[in-house]
C-alpha cells in the first residue's frame, strides 16, 4: 500500500471537517477526491502533505507512519490551485529548488530540469520568469517542480481550477501521461466530476467530512450506495420503489428485475429507494410500443437543446403512483401537476430525431436499468398528536438536519397518543418521534407496531456531535450498523461503537467482546464503506452508557434491539433508562431487526 | 540506535515544538523593540509631568506664556487644516477625475514637501520673506512682519502639513472611479450638486482620515516653526517651541506637562485613526 | 499619459463630461505654486547663484563634514535597525494573533502623531546615565545620552513607521501556499525564508529603509535634545542650518539646505525606481 490513512479527523472549533476517513491508496493510483466546496477533501489532502496536523488517525506513506512527520520529510509532491511558483525565481530554479536543498549537484539537476521540462512540454522555457508565463503553462511548472525530488506520492489540490476550458483539458491529459509514465501515487482533489471521470482510476467521493464511498468511475455512477452520490455523479431519478421479490422492484406500474439484491433486509412491500438514470428512460409515443416495463405515462413539460444529447423534463401524474425518492421544493416547475412525479430524461440526438417532442406532447415512459440503494432511510415518517407538534418535531435541529441533508420525503400521521400502529408504519423508512414524557413502553409498542427504524426526539434536543452505538450482547447488529451509516454521513458527528463488559468479566469473556467490537468495526467497513470508532468500557451497561452521553458535546445514542414488545420494553429499561428522565435531552435512534410481528403478517 | 522512522517522527515533534518557540521569540522581540523605543517615551511624558504632583501640574499648564502658545497652537491650526483639506479635495478631484498632461509631475509635486527637511523649509521661507529675502524690502517698506510672526508660522506649517489631505483621498477616488458622477451628470445634477450629494459623501472617511493627519502634524511642527518663529516668548512660541524653551530652561517638569497636552492629543489622534480603519477596513498610506 | 491619434491633433487633457477641472486644476497649480514651490525655488536660487568659492568654503568646514558624517551615519544605522526589527514586527503583526496585537498596531504609528519635540524630551530623559534605560546601559558602559548613539535611538523612534508600514501589505500580499510549497519540496524554516519569503518582500523592504532614511537624515525635533549639540561631534545638518542662520549667513544656510535638498532627490528617485521594479519583478507592471 503507497498511501494509507486510518481514522483521520481534523476538527475546526470542536466540528469534524475531516471524519474519521479510513482509504487506502495502491502505488501508481491514481485517485481523485471528488466533493463540494467544503466537504472536507483539501483538508484531507492537506493532512497528507503535513501542511494541516490532523487531530486523530494514523497516516503512512510507503508502509511508514509520517503522522508526526514534518512536511519537508515526508517526501511529497504538492501542486497548488494557484501554481504558488517562486515568483523570484527563474522557471529553472523553480523545478531545482528541492534538488538544491537535497544538495544534489549542479549537472544532475540539469539533467532532472531538462528531463522534466520535456515532460510538461515547456522545453527551452528555463531561464523565464513565471510572470512571463499563462496560467497553464504555470502549473505545468508546478508540476515538475513538485516531480523534481521524485516523490513517491503526487498530491494535487484542484490544479485546474484557476485554468479556462480548453487548456483545462489540455493540461489534465498532460497531468495524467505523466503519472503514468512514472508511476508517481497520484491524489488530485476536485469538485468536477467530468474531471474526475477522465483522470482516475478510482474516485473517492466526500461529503461533510466523511469519504462516503470509493469505486471506479463506473462502478460508482452506476451502483451508487448512497443518494448524494446519486446525484453528485451525474444526474439521478430517485424514486420509490416496494421490494416484490429480492430480485424484482416494483417502481410506480413497471415490475423490474434487478441485478443484484441490493438490501440485505428487503422482504415483501419493504420500501425502498432506486436510481434511474435519466440516460436508462424509454420514450414512446404509447405503452404499447415501450420495448422496457412500463413506469407510467406523462407529459413532456420542458424541452431543452444541448448538443449531443436533448434534455427533457416529463411528469408523470399522480394517477400512475410513481413516487419520488427526493423532496421538490425549492423551484417547483409551473406546469407541475399536484401530486405528479417529476422526471428527467436524455436522449440522444438520433432518438430526438427518430422521435421530435413539444412542451406537451403525451409520451410513455420506459426504464431500462435501475439500482436499488442500500439506504433504510427511504423517507421520514412524523407521528404526532397534531399538526403543530409535527412541525415542531421537524423543526428540531437533528430532524431538520437530516431532512434537509438527505432530501428523503417527508410524510406525516396525526394520531392521537396511546393509539396502536396503523399500517403506515410498517412501510415507513424512518419514524420520528416526539420523546418528550414518553416511557419505554410507549416507545416498545410503537417499535412492536411496525417502526423497525425510529427516531425520538425529546423538545431541546441539541444537533449531535457524537454519534454512540449500543447493541445489546445478542442483537444482531447488521440492520442497526446498515442505518448508522446512512444516517452519520448527514451529520457532522463523530460515530463510536461502544460495548460495555461486567467488571468482573473472565478472560475469555474479555476475549470475545474485544473480538465482537472489532468485527463490527471491520464488517461496517466492508460493507457499508463507513469507519466506526470503537471503545470498550467496564461496568454496569447503564451506568457507563451515562457517562459517555454525559460527554460536554451532545450526543445521539443509537441502540439496536431485537424480540418481543416486552423484550424491547425491558432492554430499554435495562440500558438506557436515565433517557427517559424528564429532563434528558439525548435523542435515540432505534433499530429493530427482529422477525416481522405477527399482526402484521396477517395484513400483508 | 533510533530508527530513521523514528528519527524523523522525533524531528517532526521538535519542529512543531520549535514552531511554537520561534512564534513565541518573534513576538517577544517585537514587544520589547516598540515597548522599549515608543511606549517607554509615552509613558515617560505623563510620569514627569506629574513627578511633583497635580497642583503643579496644573500650574504649569495655566501659566500665562503656557496659554499663550496653546492659543497659537490652536490659531495656526485652525487656519492651516481648512486650508490643505480644502486644496487637498480640489488637487484629488483634479488628479483622479481628469486626464491631462503633466498629471504625473503635479502628482510628484505634491508629495515633495515629504522629503524636505522640515529645518529646510523654514530656511526656504525665510529666503523669500525673511529681512533680506525676496520679498524682505517690499514688505519691510509697508510694515508687514512675516517671519519671526504669525504668518510665518502659519505659512511653514501650511508648507509641512501639504500632502496629508491630498495623498489620502488621491488613491481613494482612483479607487472609487467616476461611474456615481457620471450617473448623477446623466440625470440632470449640476456640478456642486453632484460634488455634494455624490462625491464628497463617498470620501467622507478619506477626508476624515487626511485631516486627522494634517491636524496631528501641524499641532506639533517643531524643525520648521522653530526656524521662523524667533522665540518670542508669549507671541511667537507654539506649543512645542514652549516645551523646547521650558527644557533648555531645567524646568522639566512644566516642560513635560505641556509635553503631556500634546501627547494626548496624539493618542487621540491615533483613536480616531485606528477607528476609522477599523469602519472602513482601509489603512491610509503615507 | 495621454495619447491620441494623430488626426486629432495634440490636445493636452481628454474630454469628460464631469465638470469642475478649471476650477479645481487651476486652484490647485496656483496653491502649489504659492506654498512648495515659490519658497523651493527661493532656496534653489539662493544656491545656485552663490559665489565658487562660497560653496567650497561652505562645504569644507569640519563642521560641516562632521555635521553631514552624523546625520547620515546615524540615519543610516537608525535605518538599518528598522529594517531588521521593522521586519520583525511587521511580521508578527500580519502573521500571529495574539492578545494586544491591534494596540501594538496602532502603537506603530505613534512617531507620526507625536509632536517630535515630545519625543525629543522623552528619549533623553529615558535614555539619560540616570534614565530608566540609560541607567542600565551607563552600566554596561553605553552612554547613550548627548553621544551619536542618541542620536541614532531617536532617528529609529522616528523610522519605525515608515518600514513597518511599507512591509505589512507585502507581508500580507505573500501567499501562504508559496512557503507550503517551499516546505513540502523540503526546505527548512530558515531556507524557506531566505530564499522564498525574503526576495518577495526585499522591495517593500529596500523601500521602507530608504523613507527611514530620508526622513531620518533631515529630523530635527526629536534629535536636538538627545544629541547634545557639540560642535564636531554630535551636531546634525538641521541643527548647522540653523546655526548659519542665526549667524545671518544665508547663504551658507542655503548652500547645505541644497544640498540636502539635492540628497532627498536622489533618495527619492531610488525609492521610485524601487517600486517600479518591484511591480515588474512580480509581473504586475504592462
Amino acid at each position: 500500500m503507497s498511501i494509507r490513512f486510518e481514522q483521520v479527523t481534523k476538527r475546526y472549533r470542536g466540528v469534524p471537517v475531516v471524519n474519521d476517513v479510513t482509504l487506502e491508496v495502491a502505488k501508481g493510483e491514481f485517485f481523485v477526491l471528488l466533493g463540494a466546496s467544503g466537504s472536507g477533501k483539501s483538508t484531507l489532502l492537506r493532512g497528507i502533505a503535513g501542511l494541516t496536523d490532523i487531530d486523530h488517525g494514523r497516516i503512512a506513506l510507503h508502509g511508514r507512519d509520517v503522522t508526526f512527520v514534518n512536511p519537508r520529510d515526508r517526501g511529497v509532491g504538492f501542486v497548488f490551485q494557484h501554481y504558488a511558483l517562486f515568483r523570484n525565481m527563474s522557471i529553472a530554479d523553480n523545478i531545482e529548488f528541492a534538488l538544491r536543498i537535497r544538495g544534489v549537484p549542479a549537472a544532475r539537476r540539469r539533467e532532472r530540469r531538462r528531463e522534466l521540462l520535456r515532460l510538461v512540454a515547456l522545453e527551452g522555457m528555463d531561464e523565464r520568469l513565471p510572470s512571463q508565463l499563462s496560467g497553464g503553462q504555470q502549473q505545468r511548472v508546478a508540476v515538475a517542480r513538485a516531480l523534481a525530488h521524485e516523490p513517491g506520492v503526487l498530491l494535487l489540490d484542484e490544479p485546474f481550477g484557476a485554468l479556462d476550458a480548453k487548456i483545462r483539458t489540455e493540461l489534465r491529459r498532460t497531468v495524467r501521461e505523466v503519472q503514468r509514465r512514472l508511476g508517481t501515487t497520484t491524489i488530485l482533489v476536485t469538485h468536477d466530476q467530468e474531471e474526475a471521470f477522465s483522470l482516475a482510476d478510482r474516485i473517492g467521493v466526500m461529503h461533510m467530512g466523511r469519504l462516503l464511498e470509493t469505486g471506479q468511475p463506473q462502478q460508482l455512477y452506476r451502483q451508487p450506495a448512497t443518494r448524494f452520490v446519486a446525484t453528485f455523479l451525474g444526474a439521478a431519478n430517485l424514486l420509490l420503489g416496494e421490494v416484490a421479490t429480492p430480485y424484482r422492484v416494483r417502481v410506480g406500474q413497471a415490475m423490474i428485475n434487478h441485478a443484484s439484491q441490493a438490501r440485505p433486509d428487503a422482504v415483501s412491500s419493504t420500501e425502498v429507494v432506486t436510481v434511474v438514470r435519466p440516460e436508462d428512460i424509454e420514450l414512446a409515443r404509447h405503452r404499447q410500443v415501450l420495448a422496457n416495463p412500463c413506469l407510467g405515462e406523462g407529459q413532456v413539460l420542458e424541452t431543452s437543446f444541448g448538443g449531443g444529447v436533448g434534455r427533457l423534463l416529463v411528469q408523470v401524474g399522480a394517477g400512475a403512483n410513481l413516487r419520488a425518492a427526493a423532496r421538490v421544493d425549492a423551484q417547483v416547475h409551473p406546469g407541475l401537476a399536484p401530486g405528479a412525479c417529476l422526471l428527467e430524461v436524455t436522449r440522444t440526438a438520433a432518438e430526438a430525431m427518430a422521435m421530435p417532442l413539444a412542451a406537451g406532447d403525451s409520451i410513455a415512459l420506459g426504464v431500462r436499468r435501475l439500482h436499488v440503494l442500500p439506504t433504510p432511510v427511504s423517507s421520514f415518517l412524523f407521528r404526532a398528536p397534531t399538526r403543530e407538534a409535527v412541525l415542531e418535531l421537524r423543526q428540531s435541529p437533528l430532524v431538520a438536519q437530516l431532512v434537509q441533508s438527505t432530501r428523503a420525503n417527508l410524510s406525516e400521521t396525526i394520531v392521537a397518543e396511546e393509539q396502536p400502529g396503523t399500517a403506515t408504519l410498517r412501510s415507513a423508512g424512518l419514524v420520528v418521534v416526539d420523546n418528550t414524557g414518553r416511557t419505554p413502553a410507549e416507545i416498545a409498542s410503537l417499535v412492536a407496531h411496525g417502526a423497525r427504524r425510529l427516531l425520538c426526539v425529546p423538545r431541546g434536543a441539541a444537533l449531535p456531535r457524537r454519534v454512540i452505538i449500543h447493541c445489546p450482547d445478542d442483537a444482531p447488529q447488521g440492520e442497526a450498523m446498515g442505518l448508522v451509516a446512512s444516517l452519520v454521513r448527514h451529520i457532522n458527528a463523530e460515530a463510536t461503537f461502544v460495548s460495555v463488559m461486567r467488571r468482573d468479566a473472565v478472560a475469555a469473556e474479555r476475549t470475545r467482546v474485544l473480538r465482537r467490537l472489532l468485527d463490527t468495526r471491520a464488517e461496517v467497513r466492508a460493507s457499508h464503506g463507513l469507519d466506526l470508532r470503537t471503545e470498550l468500557l467496564e461496568g454496569a451497561v447503564s451506568e457507563q452508557l451515562l457517562a459517555l452521553a454525559s460527554g460536554p458535546d451532545p450526543a445521539l445514542l443509537v441502540m439496536g434491539i431485537d424480540g418481543d414488545r416486552a423484550e424491547i420494553e425491558a432492554a430499554l429499561v435495562r440500558d438506557l433508562g436515565w433517557l427517559f428522565d424528564a429532563d434528558a435531552r439525548w435523542p435515540l435512534l432505534l433499530s429493530y431487526s427482529g422477525p416481522r410481528p405477527a399482526a402484521l403478517a396477517a395484513v400483508l | 540506535m533510533a530508527t530513521p522512522a523514528a528519527w524523523l517522527e522525533e524531528r517532526g515533534h521538535a519542529s512543531r515544538w520549535r514552531s511554537r518557540m520561534v512564534r513565541g521569540l518573534l513576538i517577544g522581540i517585537a514587544a520589547l523593540f516598540l515597548g522599549v523605543i515608543l511606549l517607554l517615551p509615552l509613558v515617560t511624558v505623563f510620569v514627569e509631568a506629574f513627578d511633583r504632583g497635580i497642583g503643579f501640574y496644573r500650574e504649569a499648564l495655566v501659566d500665562p506664556d503656557a496659554l499663550a502658545a496653546m492659543r497659537l497652537t490652536l490659531l495656526v491650526t485652525a487656519l492651516v487644516v481648512p486650508l490643505n483639506t480644502l486644496f487637498g479635495i480640489a488637487a484629488a478631484y483634479a488628479i483622479a477625475r481628469f486626464s491631462f498632461r503633466g498629471k504625473s509631475v503635479l502628482t510628484t509635486l505634491i508629495d515633495l514637501p515629504f522629503a524636505v527637511s522640515p529645518v529646510i523649509s523654514g530656511l526656504a521661507y525665510v529666503l523669500v520673506f525673511g529681512a533680506s529675502g525676496w520679498f524682505g524690502p517690499w514688505l519691510e517698506e509697508r510694515d508687514i512682519e512675516v517671519i519671526f510672526a504669525l504668518p510665518g508660522i502659519v505659512l511653514v506649517t501650511l508648507f509641512v502639513t501639504f500632502p496629508y489631505v491630498a495623498r489620502e483621498l488621491l488613491p481613494l477616488m482612483q479607487m472609487l472611479g467616476t461611474d456615481e458622477e457620471e450617473a448623477a451628470i446623466s440625470l440632470g445634477a449640476g456640478g456642486w450638486t453632484t460634488f455634494f450629494k455624490v462625491t464628497l459623501p463617498k470620501i467622507q472617511w478619506g477626508v476624515i482620515y487626511g485631516v486627522i493627519l494634517c491636524n496631528a502634524r501641524a499641532m506639533g511642527e517643531f524643525g520648521a516653526v522653530a526656524v521662523v518663529s524667533g522665540h518670542i516668548r508669549g507671541l511667537t512660541t507654539t506649543m512645542p517651541l514652549h516645551v523646547e524653551i521650558l527644557y533648555n530652561e531645567f524646568n522639566q517638569v512644566a516642560a513635560f506637562a505641556v509635553a503631556s497636552v500634546l501627547s494626548l492629543l496624539a493618542l487621540v489622534t491615533l483613536a480616531i485613526k485606528t477607528a476609522i480603519e477599523w469602519r472602513t477596513g482601509h489603512r491610509g498610506g503615507h | 499619459m495621454a495619447r491620441e491619434s494623430g488626426l486629432q491633433g495634440w490636445r493636452w487633457r481628454e474630454a469628460s463630461v464631469l465638470p469642475g477641472f478649471g476650477l479645481t486644476l487651476g486652484y490647485t497649480v496656483l496653491y502649489l505654486s504659492l506654498i512648495v514651490l515659490l519658497p523651493i525655488a527661493a532656496l534653489v536660487v539662493k544656491a545656485t547663484t552663490a559665489p565658487l568659492d562660497a560653496v567650497l568654503h561652505t562645504l569644507a568646514e569640519p563642521r560641516v563634514l562632521a555635521a553631514l558624517r552624523l546625520s547620515f551615519g546615524a540615519a543610516l544605522l537608525a535605518a538599518s535597525i528598522n529594517a531588521v526589527f521593522g521586519l520583525v514586527v511587521a511580521w508578527v503583526l500580519t502573521r500571529y494573533d495574539f492578545a494586544g496585537r491591534r494596540l501594538l498596531d496602532a502603537l506603530i504609528d505613534l512617531p507620526f502623531a507625536l509632536p517630535t519635540a515630545v519625543s525629543g524630551i522623552a528619549l533623553v530623559t529615558v535614555f539619560a546615565d540616570d534614565g530608566m534605560v540609560g541607567q542600565w546601559l551607563a552600566a554596561l558602559g553605553l552612554k547613550v545620552a548627548y553621544t551619536w548613539v542618541g542620536v541614532t535611538v531617536a532617528l529609529t523612534l522616528i523610522g519605525i513607521p515608515f518600514v513597518v508600514r511599507t512591509l505589512q501589505p507585502a507581508i500580507m500580499a505573500l501567499d501562504p501556499a508559496v512557503e507550503e510549497a517551499a516546505i513540502s519540496l523540503g526546505a527548512s524554516r530558515w531556507h524557506t525564508f531566505l530564499r522564498v519569503i525574503l526576495p518577495a518582500i526585499l522591495p517593500a523592504l529596500l523601500t521602507g529603509f530608504t523613507l527611514a532614511f530620508a526622513r531620518g537624515v533631515g529630523e530635527y525635533g526629536s534629535v536636538i535634545f538627545i544629541a547634545g549639540n557639540v560642535p564636531l561631534h554630535t551636531e546634525i545638518m538641521p541643527l548647522l542650518i540653523i546655526i548659519k542662520l542665526e549667524q545671518f549667513d544665508y547663504t551658507g544656510a542655503a548652500i547645505l539646505g541644497f544640498l540636502m535638498l539635492a540628497l532627498s532627490f536622489v533618495m527619492l528617485l531610488v525609492i521610485n525606481l524601487l517600486q517600479a521594479w518591484q511591480r515588474r519583478r512580480l509581473g504586475l507592471g504592462a
